[in-house]
């Protein structure tokens, strides 16, 4: 049964690719199977000739193209601008004292920019700013921030207990040790003047 | 235009729409010539899932909106198509002229139309007689019969079930191929075969009913 109604699901489509290609070549008739069940060939000529393709206003058409139209536009500069600031090298030139610097042109997507070829720059124009790089520069900025974290950890008060104690018994030695030193002196100056 | 990657023998025809797609990739700008192409047809499957012209507008505004927004992520897949084709002696099932920019627009128009019909559930479907008047015709006579038909036609598929009534709508007003709808609706070839064959043969025992 089951084998029945696939072939026969088989014809019929075979029938409506043909009822499609009939109507495309412009024919009237389309090739018909004979074991093709008749109530089926008419319920699809009846849908063929009823079920048009719907086309919008005409109004509507252009105003959504237009719509689309916009959206495309942008969609297009978001594109174009997207390279010039993430993927596109830039040349970002140093600002000198006392030679001005030269108009750069406006950069643009397809626009190759040629450097311009390396001036000797006299002391007077040389950068008003000096530059730390590369490895110095890295390297006493990490002097400079470990430092400063160093001294913010010791003067934050920690919420360990571990840590307090530590901090207390350093403190105690230091204040027990200071205070035996201060003992024996007093005793040594009392038994000179004694 | 043949791919290089043949299945069998037999070589699998790419995308009728690769040239359009690849353009409007370059320049969104010629996504214009893709509107124009399948306005009518997305706006028709819009229109008979939902029956009423502003729905179906608005349907159509969002499926063309999501498909240029989304193209850059449009995939061509030509395997999908290319089934059974290697199996020597049998019949072709993937269509030469298969679109699979078609196939990818209808399914953001099958969402679209879902979330749509989802939407707008508690509110009263329109009758679908108003598509009779669809048809103009110079000769009036030409144009009465073809509004009758139509209104059978409509009356008919209106009654069928909601996956029947897609794939017929698919099938003679889109004129998409079986293996098209069932990339569409997201079914085998088999049961879009199936599918069709019953709902012919219900649309057959309404139209009988009538004239009896």
């Amino acid at each position: 049964m089951v084998g029945g109604s696939s072939r026969d699901a088989r014809r019929t489509e075979r029938y409506l690719d043909g009822l499609m290609e009939a109507a495309e070549r412009g024919a009237v008739e389309a090739p018909m199977d004979l074991d093709l069940d008749p109530a089926i060939l008419l319920a699809a000529r009846e849908l063929r000739a009823g079920l048009v393709r719907v086309h919008p206003s005409f109004r509507f058409e252009e105003g959504l193209a237009a719509r689309l139209a916009h959206t495309a536009g942008r969609a297009r500069v978001v594109r174009n601008d997207r390279p010039a600031t993430a993927a596109a090298p830039s040349v970002t030139p140093f600002r000198l004292s006392g030679v001005a610097a030269p108009a750069a042109p406006a950069a643009t997507r397809d626009s190759f920019v040629a450097p311009a070829a390396p001036r000797r720059l006299s002391l007077a124009a040389r950068p008003s700013r000096p530059l730390v790089v590369g490895g110095v520069g890295v390297a006493s900025a990490a002097i400079s921030i470990g430092a400063v974290y160093v001294a913010w950890r010791w003067s934050r008060a920690s919420q360990s207990p571990m840590v307090r104690a530590v901090r207390a018994g350093r403190s105690g030695r230091a204040s027990a040790f200071g205070h035996g030193r201060r003992a024996a002196v007093l005793h040594g100056i009392l038994g000179v003047m004694s | 235009m043949f791919s290089s990657t043949d299945v069998g023998t037999r070589p699998a025809r790419l995308d009728r729409d690769r040239g359009l797609v690849e353009a409007a990739r370059r320049d969104p700008a010629c996504f214009d010539a893709l509107y124009r192409k399948y306005l009518a047809q997305v706006y028709s499957y819009a229109f008979y899932e939902l029956r009423d012209h502003h729905a179906a507008e608005d349907a159509t505004e969002r499926v063309f909106m999501q498909a240029l927004t989304g193209l850059p992520r449009f995939e061509e897949r030509a395997d999908s198509f290319i089934r059974a084709g290697g199996v020597a002696g049998a019949a072709p099932e993937f269509p030469l002229d298969a679109s699979t920019f078609r196939v990818w627009l209808f399914r953001i128009a099958r969402n679209v139309v879902a979330n749509e019909r989802r939407r707008d559930r508690r509110r009263p479907v329109a009758p679908l007689e108003d598509a009779g008047g669809i048809a103009a015709s110079d000769d009036i006579c030409e144009s009465a019969a073809a509004r009758e038909a139509g209104n059978a036609a409509w009356q008919a598929v209106a009654r069928l079930p909601e996956d029947r009534r897609r794939a017929v709508v698919l099938r003679f007003v889109d004129e998409m191929s079986t293996a098209e709808i069932a990339e569409v609706l997201g079914r085998s070839e088999g049961a879009v075969r199936v599918l069709l064959h019953r709902a012919l043969r219900s649309v057959a025992a309404d139209l009988r009913g009538r004239l009896s």
